[in-house]
């Protein structure tokens, strides 16, 4: 959890999450979307956290578990191009604090979201399918793992 | 709900958790599970599997570890050719094998200049300046003032506007196809170029497309294949760059390149030609300026000439020249520039001393034109040959007219020739390479290299010797 610290490793990809401030700032930048969202005349309270939920795991999957590469370092043209970004944290090891944090903030944006909804029926179908589409790729039992090869890196 | 009060803005809110559907509650209860879960799971690595001793023992039990070098028979002609043709003295004009003073028609010293007292008495000079060594690549404390001079003499001698020195023949080549030529791009190259170059084509990560031997049909085949996959998808085809790879005087086939028309392909279907001229260098052209000379076309059309100073120079190391942005390229680029230690100094002098002597007599590339006429001449005559090499060229390979199935016998039956020559006063060698790795393998031949310093008497004894060598031995060994 240091910054600027001369490091052997050489994919940012393994480390940067678990960086000093990187916790916070996760948490910061949600909480800044969230009030954008918020702000708009036309969305009511329930809207918006909808929306915020639907937005942070679309763009959380987009981030974790559709890149793969080493977007920091191009350089990279090992093992790490067949690897999404959620593979490569903590070299792939399981239940790390890191991968724990990044599967429980999903969970509780959903609760939020829920709450603010006042469990209603159809925000409760949006919000629980893309909490899934955010959870469920996090399982270690997924791990590598390319649903009729989709995203599945080629030649 | 009395615990809450009425009055309170999220009154409404926590109301609605007691009315929340069941299947919502379950679904939470779910995720909090989950969360409980994870915080109580340890983490681990996958994939590291852990071995008893039993399975360790089994494992250490399979493995046979494979020799260090591979097994070869004490007979192989190549370990035979190194324990027996071993010289003494300097390899020149004559040269001394097993205590027999042969004419050396092995050694690649097209313009005699190893043996030259002029550049030996140069090369002393520097030696007694600089000492031996560089100490540096270029870039790092490496480069003296004969660098700069010799790069300086090497561009206006093939009148081009830069010359790049590399210190080792073969890692000139080598390093300049994959400084410019990368993943994602094509070369075609010629299927008969040297180990050097197919070296330098697996450095670059390159696609790379074969055409036959001088194949000039085959060659346009594959450009238009590629034209048109160039059209089907024209947003790759703008970042892909497109190369051609040949060489002047071809090493393993003894021919030279139709360079006219692979200059009229180059403009046709917009390729970057580099022409490798180990071979050509000193060779061909009026003046020895190689094969552009040779075809009399500006060396402008040409990307990039490459070329060794261990064949006619007589020196060490090679050299890269051609327009200024693209052979500065290389000065961070070529990896055999950039990270290897440089010529030493002496070397350079003698290659600088080696130009001075081309320049000062030009007809010396005449003579030996004279002289690989004359050879090339002599051995067509030859009964158990046929002589693959074109005319002009120093290296005349010689093939048996029947060859056999199997390859290492006729390698034996090539071997016992040149020893028969050697016994007579002629140093033979057979043209050697790296079977396994080659890409396109030629059959095995004599290679005859002619030197300018030859006299006529000399060229005639060493074809009446290869004869009476083959005859001696073909007769022999098919009674």
């Amino acid at each position: 959890m240091n910054v600027g610290v001369a490091r052997s490793d050489d994919n940012p990809t393994h480390y940067y999450f678990s960086q000093r401030g990187m916790w916070v700032s996760y948490i910061l930048i949600i909480f800044m979307a969230h009030l954008l969202i918020l702000s708009m005349p036309f969305f009511s309270t329930p809207v918006a956290w909808t929306l915020t939920n639907v937005l942070h795991d679309v763009a959380m999957f987009m981030i974790l578990h559709v890149t793969k590469g080493t977007p920091w370092l191009t350089l990279d043209a090992g093992k790490a191009r067949t690897e999404t970004q959620w593979e490569q944290i903590d070299n792939g090891e399981q239940f790390t604090p890191t991968k724990k944090f990044l599967t429980i903030v999903p969970m509780a944006l959903f609760f939020l979201a829920s709450f603010y909804t006042k469990y209603d029926t159809v925000h409760f179908v949006i919000n629980a399918g893309f909490c899934a589409l955010s959870i469920i790729p996090k399982l270690p039992q997924f791990h590598g793992v390319r649903f009729f090869g989709i995203n599945q890196w080629c030649r | 709900m009395a615990i809450i009060p009425a009055t309170w803005d999220m009154y409404e809110m926590f109301q609605a958790i007691f009315q929340a559907p069941t299947y919502h509650l379950i679904f939470e209860a779910l995720l909090i599970l989950w969360i409980i879960k994870l915080i109580f799971s340890k983490s681990y690595a996958p994939g590291k599997t852990v071995l008893t001793e039993k399975e360790k023992e089994a494992l250490i039990e399979d493995w046979h570890p494979e020799p260090l070098a591979p097994d070869v028979p004490d007979d192989h002609p190549v370990l035979q050719a190194m324990n027996n043709n071993i010289i003494s003295g300097k390899a020149e004009k004559y040269v001394t094998v097993r205590g027999k003073r042969c004419i050396n028609m092995a050694t690649l010293n097209f313009l005699g200049m190893v043996g030259d007292e002029s550049i030996e008495a140069v090369t002393i000079k520097c030696l007694r300046k600089y000492g031996v060594g560089s100490c540096g690549p270029r870039g790092f404390y490496g480069t003296m003032d004969v660098h700069l001079e010799l790069e300086d003499r090497l561009a206006k001698f093939m009148h081009c506007e830069e010359a790049i020195l590399y210190s080792y023949g073969f890692a000139t080549i080598a390093s300049a196809i994959p400084a410019y030529s990368k993943r994602g791009d094509v070369i075609f190259c010629d299927e008969g170029v040297c180990f050097a170059i197919q070296k330098g084509l697996v450095a670059s990560r390159s696609l790379i497309k074969y055409f036959k031997h001088n194949n000039m049909e085959d060659l346009e085949r594959l450009l238009l294949e590629q034209q048109a996959e160039d059209q089907r998808n024209p947003k790759k085809a703008k970042a892909t760059r497109r190369f051609l790879v040949v060489e002047g005087l071809y090493n393993k086939h003894g021919d030279i390149c139709p360079l006219p028309k692979l200059i009229e392909l180059k403009w046709k279907y917009k390729l970057r030609i580099f022409v490798e001229e180990s071979f050509s260098f000193g060779v061909l052209g009026a003046s020895g300026r190689g094969i552009t000379e040779h075809f009399g076309i500006n060396v402008d059309e040409i990307d990039l000439i490459a070329a060794s100073l261990e064949n006619s120079i007589g020196s060490c190391g090679g050299f890269c020249c051609g327009k200024k942005y693209v052979i500065d390229h290389q000065r961070l680029s070529g990896l055999g520039y950039c990270f290897s230690a440089s010529l030493p100094p002496m070397l350079a002098t003698a290659a600088i001393e080696a130009l001075n002597i081309m320049e000062r007599d030009p007809g010396i590339c005449q003579t030996l034109r004279n002289n690989c006429r004359m050879v090339h001449d002599g051995l067509s005559k030859l009964s158990y040959f046929h002589v693959g090499s074109d005319p002009l060229a120093p290296i005349q390979h010689l093939y048996l007219t029947e060859p056999s199935a199997d390859r290492d016998l006729d390698t034996c039956t090539l071997q016992k020739i040149a020893d028969e020559a050697i016994k007579n006063g002629v140093a033979l060698t057979l043209s050697r390479y790296l079977e396994a790795e080659e890409h396109h393998l030629p059959l095995p031949s004599i290679r005859v290299a002619v030197n300018a310093k030859l006299s006529n008497e000399e060229i005639t004894k060493v074809v009446a010797t290869i004869a009476e060598a083959s005859r001696t031995v073909l007769c022999t060994s098919s009674l």
